[in-house]
Formats: C-alpha cells, sequence, structure tokens
C-alpha cells in the first residue's frame, strides 16, 4: 500500500511556503458597490483580491444596513462553475462574502475552469495541483474578511465544504465552522467507494493513468482535512449523512475526533427545508443573531 | 402589513396566456428547423468504463450557437440495443450531467449543456445571475427563445443515433431542468414517450418573485427594484416562456415532484403546473422539503417511473440523485 499521507514535517513545510507566498503578494483589494444587487437591508459590493500566481479573483461582498460592526460570514467555494451571490437571508444579518476561486465564473480569466476536469487539475503533485492555489484563494478571502472595520472581529463564522476546515485551520479569524460538504476528506479512499461524479474524476484519472494512481493519491493526501481538523480549536458542526455514506458517521468519526475544538454532529434529515433552517439556526446561534429560514412564512 | 402565508395547494395563479402563444412558438421552432444540426460526437476514453462509452458531442441551434452536451450510452458488450433515449436537462447553475449512472441502467443518455453553460459559451453568456433576465423585454431576442430551442434539439441529435429507439425517449432534470423538461415535452409532444421534473422552474415566473428572496426569481426583484418601469415588458415576455402555459401542450405521462417549502421555486406554482398540465400526471409534494423537492426519497420513483415507460434493457441499479 502507497503512503498517502504526508509527514507532519513534509505537511507544514507545505502549508507553511503557501503562507510565505501569499505573503509577498499584496492582495490589492478592489471593492466596488453594486446597486443592482443591494437594497434596503444590505449593501452589496463587487471585490477582487490578488491570490498566488499572481491570479485576480472574485467575490460577492454585502454588508446589512445600520450600525456595525456586524457579524462576517465567508462562505467558501462550492464544486462548480457558479457561486451564486450570498441569499437574502445571510445578507440580512451578517457581512458575508462569497469568494469565487480560481477557473470559477468571475474569477476565470485567464484559467477557466473544466466541469468535470478540476478535482484532477495538476494532481500528478502536491505543489502542481490546482487546489492548492484555490485554498491561497480562501485564504486571501479570510485575510479580507478580518481586516474589515465593519466587521465583528470576535463573531467571524465559515461555511462551506472541507475548504472551510482547511480556511480556518491556516486563518485562525474565526469564531465557528459550519462545514456541510466533503469534497477532498479521504479522497484517496472515497475514490474507490464511488462512481458518482466529482469523485469519479479521480476513478477516470486513475484510469487514464493507471501509473500515477499513488501519485494521486499522494497529493491528495495533502489536502485531507483530518490534518488540518487539530488547528480548528472553535466549535465546529458538521453535517452527516446516513451510515454507511461517504459523509456518514463512521466515514467522519476520523474527522470529528481530530478537530481540537467542540463538534456538534447534525444528523441530515434530508428534508431540505428541516436542514436548512436547522443548520441556520445552529449557526446564527454561534454568532449572536436570529435564525431567519429561507421559506418565507408570510408574505408582503 | 406582512400575512401568513396561505397553503400552497390553495393557490391560483393569474397567469395569463398570451393568444398568440401557439403561433409564436410555431414560428420559433419553424426558425429552428432552418437550421442544419450537424452533429458532432467524439469519443471521450478516459471517461468511458467496461461498461459505458462516453462521448463529447454537438450541436447547431438558433442564432448559429453551437451547443454542446455529454453522452453516454451502454457498450454492446455490456447490454444489447437498441436503447432508449434520455435527455438529462440541467439546473440554473448546476453543471450538465455527465449520465454514466444513467447509460449503467440501459439508457442511451445526453447531458444537454444549453448555451451559457460551460462549453457552450462562446458565443452566449451571459452569466449567473444574469441569464433570467438577459433580453427580458423582447420575447424574439429573450435569452430562454434560444435556451429552450438548445433543449429541444438535444431531442434532434439523439433521434440521429442509429442505436436509440426513437419511441422510447424521455426527458428529466429538476429546477431549471424541471421546467426544461416540461419545455420539451411541450414543444416535441408526441416524440417524447415519459417525462420527470423536479421542483420545476419558470412556472408562474413573475409570481415567483413575489413569493421567494432566493435566486434565481430574486434577480427580477432586483431588476425592478431599479427598473419599476419595466415591469410591464417584462412580464408581457415571460408569458411566453412561462411553463405553466406550455403545460397544456404536453401529452406523455408526466411525474413532478415538488418540496412544500422549496425558497426557491415556490410550491404554489408546482401546484400551478399540476393544475394546468392536461397529461396523465403524477405528483408528489413533500413536506418540510425544500428545492430538493424531496428527491432522497423521490429518486428511486423517477428511476422507477421512467423504466415503466421507457424500458431500459438494465433496472438493477440506481442512477446518481438529480441535482438542481
Amino acid at each position: 500500500m502507497p503512503q498517502t499521507t504526508p509527514t507532519p514535517s513534509e505537511f507544514a513545510a507545505f502549508w507553511d511556503a503557501l503562507d510565505a507566498e501569499l505573503a509577498g503578494l499584496p492582495a490589492v483589494a478592489d471593492l466596488e458597490p453594486l446597486p443592482l444587487r443591494s437594497g434596503p437591508d444590505y449593501t452589496c459590493y463587487t471585490l477582487r483580491l490578488t491570490s498566488v500566481g499572481p491570479y485576480r479573483i472574485f467575490g460577492y461582498y454585502s454588508v446589512p444596513t445600520g450600525p456595525g460592526p456586524h457579524p462576517g460570514l465567508l462562505l467558501t467555494p462550492r464544486y462548480g462553475s457558479v457561486n451564486h451571490v450570498p441569499d437574502y437571508a445571510e445578507r440580512k444579518r451578517y457581512a458575508v462574502l462569497q469568494i469565487m476561486h480560481r477557473g470559477q465564473r468571475l474569477a476565470d480569466r485567464p484559467y477557466a475552469a473544466a466541469y468535470p476536469g478540476l478535482l484532477t487539475d495538476g494532481i500528478d503533485t502536491p505543489e502542481g495541483y490546482v487546489y492548492r492555489g484555490i485554498v491561497a484563494d480562501c485564504l486571501r478571502a479570510a485575510e479580507f474578511l478580518a481586516s474589515r472595520d465593519e466587521v465583528d472581529r470576535s463573531r467571524i463564522g465559515i461555511a462551506g465544504d472541507d475548504l472551510a476546515i482547511i480556511t480556518a485551520a491556516r486563518r485562525p479569524v474565526f469564531s465557528v465552522l459550519q462545514v456541510t460538504g466533503y469534497l477532498l476528506y479521504r479522497a484517496a479512499e472515497a475514490r474507490l467507494r464511488s462512481e458518482a461524479y466529482p469523485t469519479e474524476e479521480l476513478n477516470d484519472y486513475t484510469r487514464a493513468f493507471p501509473d500515477q494512481e499513488a501519485a494521486i493519491d499522494q497529493t491528495v493526501g495533502y489536502y485531507g482535512a483530518e490534518l488540518f481538523a487539530p488547528a480548528v480549536t472553535i466549535p465546529s458542526q458538521l453535517a452527516v449523512g446516513d451510515d454507511g455514506a461517504i459523509n456518514g458517521p463512521e466515514w467522519l468519526a476520523p474527522l470529528a475526533e481530530a478537530l481540537g475544538g467542540p463538534v456538534d454532529l447534525y444528523r441530515l434529515t434530508h428534508a431540505g427545508g428541516a436542514d436548512n433552517d436547522a443548520l441556520d439556526t445552529w449557526l446564527a446561534g454561534q454568532l449572536g443573531v436570529p435564525p431567519l429560514p429561507k421559506f418565507l412564512r408570510e408574505l408582503a | 402589513m406582512p400575512r401568513p402565508r396561505p397553503a400552497p395547494d390553495t393557490y391560483k395563479t393569474g397567469l395569463i396566456r398570451p393568444p398568440d402563444f401557439d403561433q409564436f412558438w410555431q414560428g420559433v421552432l419553424a426558425d429552428a428547423a432552418e437550421i442544419p444540426l450537424n452533429p458532432s460526437m467524439e469519443p471521450v476514453p478516459h471517461r468511458s468504463t467496461d461498461e459505458v462509452e462516453v462521448f463529447e458531442i454537438g450541436y447547431d441551434s438558433l442564432d448559429g450557437v453551437r451547443i454542446a452536451g455529454w453522452y453516454c450510452r451502454p457498450r454492446e458488450t455490456y447490454l444489447t440495443g437498441p436503447y432508449p433515449g434520455l435527455l438529462l436537462v440541467p439546473g440554473y447553475i448546476s453543471e450538465p450531467t455527465l449520465p454514466k449512472s444513467w447509460a449503467k441502467l440501459g439508457y442511451a443518455a445526453v447531458g444537454v449543456a444549453p448555451r451559457g453553460k460551460l462549453r457552450s459559451n462562446g458565443q452566449f453568456n451571459p452569466g449567473y445571475p444574469g441569464l433570467l433576465l438577459e433580453n427580458s423585454m423582447d420575447r424574439n431576442t429573450y435569452s430562454y427563445r434560444g435556451f429552450y430551442v438548445d433543449a429541444v434539439r438535444a431531442l434532434d441529435f439523439v433521434k440521429t443515433r442509429p442505436e436509440v429507439d426513437a419511441e422510447r425517449i424521455g426527458v428529466h432534470g429538476s429546477s431549471q431542468g424541471g421546467a426544461l423538461t416540461i419545455v420539451v415535452s411541450a414543444l416535441r409532444a408526441g416524440e417524447i414517450a415519459a417525462a420527470a421534473a423536479g421542483a420545476p422552474y419558470l412556472c408562474c415566473i413573475m409570481e415567483s418573485a413575489r413569493l421567494s428572496h432566493t435566486y434565481p426569481y430574486e434577480e427580477i426583484n432586483e431588476y425592478l427594484r431599479l427598473y419599476p418601469e419595466r415591469e410591464a415588458a417584462m412580464t408581457e415576455t415571460m408569458a411566453y416562456f412561462d411553463c405553466v402555459n406550455l403545460a397544456p401542450l404536453v401529452t406523455c405521462p408526466t411525474m413532478v415532484y415538488i418540496g412544500q417549502v422549496d425558497d426557491c421555486v415556490p410550491p404554489e406554482t408546482g401546484y400551478a403546473l399540476r393544475d394546468a398540465l392536461t397529461c396523465p400526471v403524477e405528483f408528489h409534494a413533500s413536506d418540510d422539503c425544500a428545492h430538493d423537492a424531496g428527491v432522497y426519497w423521490k429518486m428511486s420513483r423517477v428511476t422507477s417511473f421512467l423504466a415503466e415507460h421507457l424500458q431500459p434493457a438494465s433496472t438493477g441499479r440506481r442512477a446518481e440523485q438529480t441535482v438542481g
């Protein structure tokens, strides 16, 4: 069985090098008001930042109307070409940033990610893997949000897939973490258990390049959320799927055990409305704002 | 003054079907029919398996836009043809499906990428947000005019394939994919044998924006906050593209499934669609479910519903859950 997990010193050196590279690059934040996406309850901006490469990334940043500081919320990018503008319910309560990583729409020049394709781009080496830059993009977004005067620095949350775990581990500016998806966590094992995309991209790649199988498992080992988890000492919530599933309690147990702070395991009901409300209520409680369901129970 | 939201199944739409609605779409389809399909199909070996062959496809559509897609079919050594055809139509921000799991079920399956989606955005790329309102003041230039035709012409593509039984072609998707399911079934009635639509978007479009603060409908609210004087023109355009107005044209057996607390596609509009359909309808509404439309429980029924009508050679496996 080939080694798929880097040693602690390899792991630390790899990510410290990325931090050093980022530190040497000014972010040159460019915020522009976006009247079309603003309203009585919030003001929305487009945001551009420089990340490693150098590469210019994009975000939607929205600030609630009224006196701040406001609790902050960073939404890490989903796996797909598009991320929405933050939802109305989030924009009313949080200074919220949805970042688009390199390759996604609005950050897709000069590099446009392919779907499927992104998950294996440069995967032959940890240094060349596209996710190294994507992690840097998320770290840059965290630095931006934590630098804002309108943000209450004692109340900044982060939510998303395992990019949120990695970001929270590398940038201790957050007070709470919520994880609702798992992309690179135990990826070398997950691909052996799944034919569903995007994980199937890894299988496609190993079919095409069987001699690279050990190398890709080694690469994704550097991005395993469980290795970052001990550095996350804030309260965390993990969305947990069914027994036996790749997001089920047994699958996530090593991650939950490795996290360095208190962990809340939310067992998904699979009824999206109920799950959305429960996840929202937990995050809102952690950040000191009222829960706000997305489904409108009253109409104007 | 806010008022409690009534039960969604009591909703009565005020949507009006334009008197020249059928004439409009006959004209659009006639324009499309003038354009040669020019189908292309390139093998993608590294995404193919022992059971399924994967191809990148292309075809021409309205305004000369080249449309991409994925085509997956069982290998002859795995299942012998002819195969039923299945169009998988995409959600608003989701990527077009690479439908290997459906091909493993015995379908010759197309994952459609209408204009603006990745690989079909070289000539048209309004973005997201953007697509819903692109040129929405004029029905003759509105984005969804071409977008709908792109989905319809995927049917023409699959019918060019000799391994496909043209009498057994279905269509399925959720959210915008649910809308496109209705669109294709309506505009090519008689050529679609079964349809399954989850959380169907683009029903009662203008009314939906008043029932939701979630994207994509929030695009309408934001736009009209800045340009309230344009509401009448937008309303007039949208009526030609509203799936509730297309619904009476659908003739095939149709499954519709919705979430009762869907913040994205208001459940009221799912009921409006159900009421407008005159074909055989199987309707499911799941409590506590939102834009997922209860797919966790309903996916097995989607699979069996399509199998009952389309008769694939193998029904012993499961397809990936459909996302919108």
